[in-house]
């Protein structure tokens, strides 16, 4: 059962609101929070809270009890008033057992949510005979991407109807951006006894600052100095996958793309991904003298041209 | 109860009912509002897919959670299709 909610503050409106206007807000609120309509596991039970909330306060006879006995409402005789049942409550204890209470109506506090949500949902204009699935719930999951290449245990929780559930996700190795993990029977629960909905986490990528996701190929940028671009050598990279050794040929220009076969995010289905390593030629900002004379050396005895023949 | 269904790969009208928990005869009204989209062999015979009982769940949701009428569902099954898939294609992008 869930918490004790206030009717009207659930729904939003002051405690003389007029019936039409308990109607706009409930219908409003059921637009937004439909299981159907919103899909974050949080809407399950605001949207119960909402239709419990109306389902109380649109009938006159159930909403003059709330407005008298407030929470306690349910667990009221008829013809009962408020001012007695206060103060017998006052003196003596609610417990369970307290042989007072099965003298009550029997919609007391056996009252269990789901006849009424059964009810919300095909109860008054049931066709069948009642069990309907519950809705599919789809949430967010953020990965960094070194998360994302080596899968793991990730750790979620939303509030739900019964109270905050909490999920020890196992991400596969090699998710990407818009990749569902399906966490069966985790979803909305179902009416009239129909099975819950999954949940489902769609994976987001963090962005990064040195990798960059295509798919499955990473891109990660390889700065230079002009001389090493020049002359090729061997540079130790960082990929998601631990250090590399990417081999810089001689005559390597900025914007080559180096690619490291099988680098990228791993893949059972198509095989793992390429990590492209994209050249960068980086100068330093001021030259000292030295390095002035060296490329003004090289300025004239060089026929090379970058931008072809003029 | 998915992975019951998912070993079976169709429905015959009456083991679909069944799995709806619903009358074969409104079953072949929503077929017939076009709300489902049943396979027809030779003769005429329907089968379902088992997720098409995810679609009738749906329905029945809408339904009853909005008072509304089935012609009027079919419309926002459609219009929530399309925003899922809208956002499926933002999300890649």
């Amino acid at each position: 059962m869930a918490s004790p909610v206030d009717f009207y503050q659930a729904l939003g409106v002051a405690r003389n609101v007029t019936p039409s206007d308990l109607q706009a807000a409930y219908r409003k609120l059921a637009r937004a929070y439909h299981p159907d309509v919103n899909k974050d596991p949080e809407a399950e039970s605001r949207f119960k809270d909402i239709s419990e909330a109306y389902d109380v306060l649109s009938n006159p006879e159930t909403r003059r009890k709330y407005d008298a006995f407030g929470a306690d409402f349910r667990r009221v005789p008829d013809g009962v008033d408020p001012e007695t049942w206060a103060r017998s409550n006052r003196g003596e204890s609610n417990r369970p057992g307290d042989p007072r209470r099965s003298t009550h109506q029997s919609a007391s506090q056996d009252f269990d949510f789901e006849d009424l949500f059964g009810g919300m949902f095909g109860g008054r204009q049931r066709s069948g005979r009642g069990q309907v699935l519950g809705a599919n719930q789809e949430a967010e999951i953020v990965l960094t991407v070194e998360e994302a290449y080596h899968g793991g245990r990730k750790s979620l929780s939303f509030s739900g109807p019964g109270g905050p559930r909490t999920f020890d996700v196992n991400v596969p190795a090699g998710v990407t951006t818009g990749k569902k993990i399906r966490l069966a029977g985790q979803g909305a629960q179902g009416a009239g006894g129909g099975a819950p909905g999954d949940l489902f986490l769609i994976v987001r990528l963090a962005p990064h600052s040195r990798y960059r996701l295509d798919g499955n190929d990473i891109t990660v940028q390889l700065p230079l100095t002009p001389w090493e671009a020049a002359l090729g050598t061997t540079v130790a990279i960082d990929t998601p996958g631990g250090e590399t050794k990417v081999r810089v040929k001689e005559g390597t220009s900025s914007g080559t793309r180096l690619r490291l076969k099988g680098r990228g995010m791993p893949s059972k289905r198509t095989g793992p991904g390429d990590l492209y390593a994209e050249v960068r030629i980086m100068l330093p900002k001021s030259l000292n003298d030295d390095e002035r004379r060296l490329f003004e050396e090289l300025a004239a005895t060089s026929s090379f041209t970058a931008r072809g023949t003029p | 109860m998915t992975t019951t269904l998912a070993i079976r790969p169709v429905l015959t009208l009456e083991q679909f009912a069944r799995a709806c928990d619903l009358h074969s005869e409104m079953i072949l009204r929503l077929v017939a509002l076009g709300l489902l989209d049943p396979a027809r062999d030779v003769n005429g015979v329907l089968s379902f897919a088992p997720s098409q009982v995810l679609v009738v769940a749906r329905v029945q949701r809408l339904r009853s959670g909005f008072a509304l009428n089935y012609a009027a569902v079919g419309l926002v099954c459609d219009l929530l299709d399309r925003i899922d898939e809208l956002e499926r294609t933002l999300r890649y992008r």
